[in-house]
């Protein structure tokens, strides 16, 4: 079977391959931070409301995560909406293709998110109507989430892997292909997903923050809480990294482990972050949130060259003609950090709204 | 045909793409105008210290987020998903002409989304003032964000001097941009008041109840009655084609252009009649009729936006097919399957002229029609002898205007006329006679 690659869209890019990249890396971190706290917070928040039958700490630990978790879920979307733009600008021959070949589950996406996001809803507008049904809602829109994060992988890894592609067409047009042949899909996911308990952990440890003083006795053991499901997650994830690391193919696993001394940096500094969150997050929950929040940013430029290494023989990025539109790219930055501001004084607004309101009832 | 091809069967990639689209149209419209809505009517109840009126709002407030947040805002994904599957050459040259004007409404979406959720949890938490503004907040938010997608979904239709100066202004500013946008807005405070409708029928103190079905219903009126104006605005701003199209050029699209104008007519006497005249009466069911035949309006209008479109999905660019204009020529040189990347036939099915023909209708009609489903070729092909299948596809533009012409070189027309006879006509079924 050829190896068939689209031709990359005559429009070019609007900006040097460059820029474009660093945005789709940074959007991607952020998106992958509310992804982390959406998988995490909706699995744990169905195992609290399970657990919570019999034990308080976990029946107020449910409540509480499922306030904030359709937030999360609108701000994932959201903000997976940004590298999504920025991937078909850059890799669209790639990520259409292998989208096609699945088009059935990659729509399934949609469909699954939906149902997930109404069930949060649900379990948080009308438990009382669900009654029983709390706890099984709560894990179908758990398991949603975490289908669609194996969705796409299947995506991500099927988008890498140019000489499947005709071979799976030649085979159907019906889009119902997967990518279960790859042997880092599994490894891959879980490391995405353990990634997900961890952070959730810091997430619970920070929701722990707001209830410090109507709830102190509950407020303390979450923070233990998110302290321990941080840290096992973490050490779990170390051997789940190594799985990942070891299921490439060799030349790109040797450029990791001092082939390439950038890529090895880039990776081993982000590992070394992760293990240092775990030794201060008992003493300082923010200096855990913010080394995470450095090593989930050095993993997805790791992730980034990795693409690299896979494409590299088929699609070239810096090839592509480029057409830059520095005007409308300055409007775009201006509204960008007029966007923020004004979401800044919306959420400052609020958050002193409810200082107040606190006031006023103690 | 320079993706591979989602075969989907009966349906149509196409018809996919429109149930998701109508939907979305409906909610996302709703989700604009109910911003200003629920901002008009807050300082309408907070100057006229109406505490009952202020109540209905946090309740229809509640059932705005639930619809808005989550069907519009996932549906909305839906159609980006849908676009990439069904049309990836479309979809690749929308997201690579106007790449900073998607990132410009991700910006505007961000806020919009943002100031909705700090506007629902606010009511009891934020000031009026502050509460008010966040309500402003994200009807600029939203509004902005249909200005830029209104700028990209016209250019599709109305490609105007961009085909020449490739400038991203030109794009944007197209043409029928601004009547459509006129239209859409219009479409936005009349479904504002629409879905008010619902909310408000389902209230149980009496007096507010008509209070509010009769102030929805002017919601209702007001939009409905500048919808005409920007309508013919915007007719006169397409290409003759595909005005001519939509009035007789094609039966079914005029057949749907006048549905249009009669549903339209009909929301608008329903509304008249019933909750603005007899706002007492009102029920939730008659409002659920009147949401009905808005959807059913909202759909076949936008059914008709697309088909005035053909042949082309990006207007005097591509044609339905995913052919670029300027490329006509090399595909009659070398023909579909030579230009088709995805043509994946060995070279000893290459002999099998059934299999070429199936071959060829894949990358160059299945686009726009199924084989025995949604438009299926397999009836309107029903009857047809070969001679006169030749003759159809030989002048399939002049023949069938909202067509793109045929591009393959004779031995795939004569493989495609093949393999369409033999659907009404299974080749064993004429062995034996």
């Amino acid at each position: 079977m050829p190896v068939v690659i689209p031709p990359a869209d005559p429009a070019g890019l609007p900006a040097p391959a460059w820029l474009l990249q660093i945005l789709l890396v940074f959007t991607f971190i952020l998106h992958i931070v509310a992804m982390n706290l959406l998988a995490g917070g909706t699995t744990i928040m169905a195992i609290a409301h399970w657990k919570g039958k019999s034990n308080p700490f976990f029946a107020a630990l449910g409540a509480r995560l499922c306030k904030a978790l359709p937030v999360t879920m609108s701000l994932t979307i959201t903000l997976g909406i940004a590298p999504l733009l920025f991937v078909q600008v850059l890799y669209g021959q790639a990520f259409y293709t292998a989208s096609i070949l699945m088009a059935w589950p990659w729509l399934l996406v949609v469909a699954l998110v939906l149902l997930a996001y109404y069930g949060l809803y649900l379990v948080q507008f009308r438990p009382d109507w669900l009654g029983r049904w709390v706890t099984p809602i709560a894990w179908v829109s758990a398991i949603f989430i975490l289908v669609v994060g194996l969705l796409y992988t299947h995506n991500a890894t099927l988008n890498l892997a140019p000489e499947k592609w005709a071979q799976m067409y030649a085979q159907s047009a019906a889009g119902l292909h997967l990518n279960w042949s790859e042997p880092t899909l599994i490894p891959r996911y879980l490391h995405f997903m353990v990634a997900a308990f961890a952070v959730t952990g810091l997430g619970i440890m920070l929701l722990s923050l707001l209830y410090r003083s109507s709830d102190s006795s509950w407020a303390d053991e979450a923070k233990r809480f998110g302290a321990r499901l941080f840290i096992g997650a973490t050490i779990v994830q170390l051997a789940v990294g190594l799985w990942f690391l070891f299921s490439l193919p060799n030349s790109f696993m040797q450029s990791f482990i001092g082939g390439n001394t950038v890529h090895t940096i880039i990776l081993w500094a982000g590992v070394l972050l992760a293990v240092l969150a775990m030794l201060v997050v008992n003493r300082s929950a923010l200096g855990a949130v913010a080394l995470t929040i450095l090593a989930i940013a050095l993993m997805s430029v790791t992730r980034h060259s990795l693409r690299g290494m896979y494409l590299s023989p088929h699609l070239d990025v810096n090839a592509i003609p480029v057409n830059p539109q520095w005007v409308v790219f300055v409007i775009f930055v201006v509204l960008l950090v007029a966007g923020l501001g004004v979401v800044g004084w919306m959420v400052w607004q609020f958050v002193r709204g409810g200082q107040a309101e606190a006031q006023s009832t103690s | 045909m320079e993706y591979p091809f989602w075969d989907v069967p009966l349906l149509g990639g196409g018809m996919l793409i429109g149930i998701i689209a109508i939907l979305h149209v409906f909610v996302s419209h709703f989700a604009i105008g109910a911003g200003l809505f629920l901002v008009l009517t807050e300082i309408k109840a907070r100057r006229e210290n109406d505490t009952a009126l202020l109540g209905y709002l946090k309740r229809h407030s509640t059932f705005f987020i639930l619809v808005v947040l989550v069907f519009g805002a996932v549906s909305g994904v839906g159609i980006w998903w849908a676009i990439g599957l069904v049309h990836p050459s479309a979809t690749s040259a929308l997201i690579h002409i106007f790449v900073w004007a998607w990132a410009i409404e991700w910006v505007f979406f961000l806020v919009e989304l943002l100031a909705a959720f700090i506007y629902y949890y606010g009511w009891n938490r934020l000031s009026a003032r502050t509460h008010i503004a966040v309500g402003w907040v994200y009807f600029a938010g939203a509004w902005l964000s249909l200005f830029m997608i209104n700028g990209i979904l016209t250019f599709m239709l109305t490609t105007g001097r961009w085909t020449e100066t490739r400038s991203l202004a030109d794009a944007f500013f197209n043409p029928s941009m601004l009547p459509s946008l006129l239209v859409r807005t219009a479409v936005t405070i009349a479904l504002a008041g629409l879905y008010a409708l619902i909310t408000a029928s389902a209230e149980a103190d009496e007096s507010l109840r008509e209070r509010v079905v009769k102030y929805a219903s002017k919601w209702v009126l007001a939009g409905i009655s500048v919808i005409p104006f920007g309508g013919i605005w915007y007719i006169s701003r397409i290409p003759d084609q595909a005005r001519e199209i939509s009035m007789g050029g094609a039966p079914v699209v005029t057949l749907f252009a006048a549905a249009s104008v009669v549903f339209s007519a009909f929301v608008l006497l329903a509304t008249l009649l019933g909750p603005f005249l007899f706002p007492r009466r009102f029920h939730v069911t008659f409002a659920f009729v009147i949401v009905a035949l808005g959807l059913v309006t909202t759909g076949v209008t936008e059914w008709v936006r697309e088909a005035v479109r053909k042949p082309y999905i990006l207007y005097d660019y591509m044609y339905s097919n995913a052919v670029r204009t300027e490329e006509v020529q090399l595909v009659y040189e070398q023909g579909v399957l030579g230009t088709a990347k995805w043509d994946l036939l060995h070279e000893v099915d290459r002999a099998d002229l059934l299999k070429v023909g199936e071959q060829v209708f894949r990358f160059h009609c299945q686009s726009c029609h199924t084989v025995n489903g949604f438009n299926g070729i397999k009836f309107a092909v029903k009857g047809w002898e070969k001679d006169f299948l030749d003759i159809q596809l030989q002048n399939l533009n002049q023949l069938k205007g909202y067509m793109p012409p045929f591009l393959g070189n004779e031995e795939e027309r004569k493989a495609l006329v093949e393999w369409l006879y033999s659907l009404n006509n299974p080749p064993q079924q004429t062995a034996r006679r």
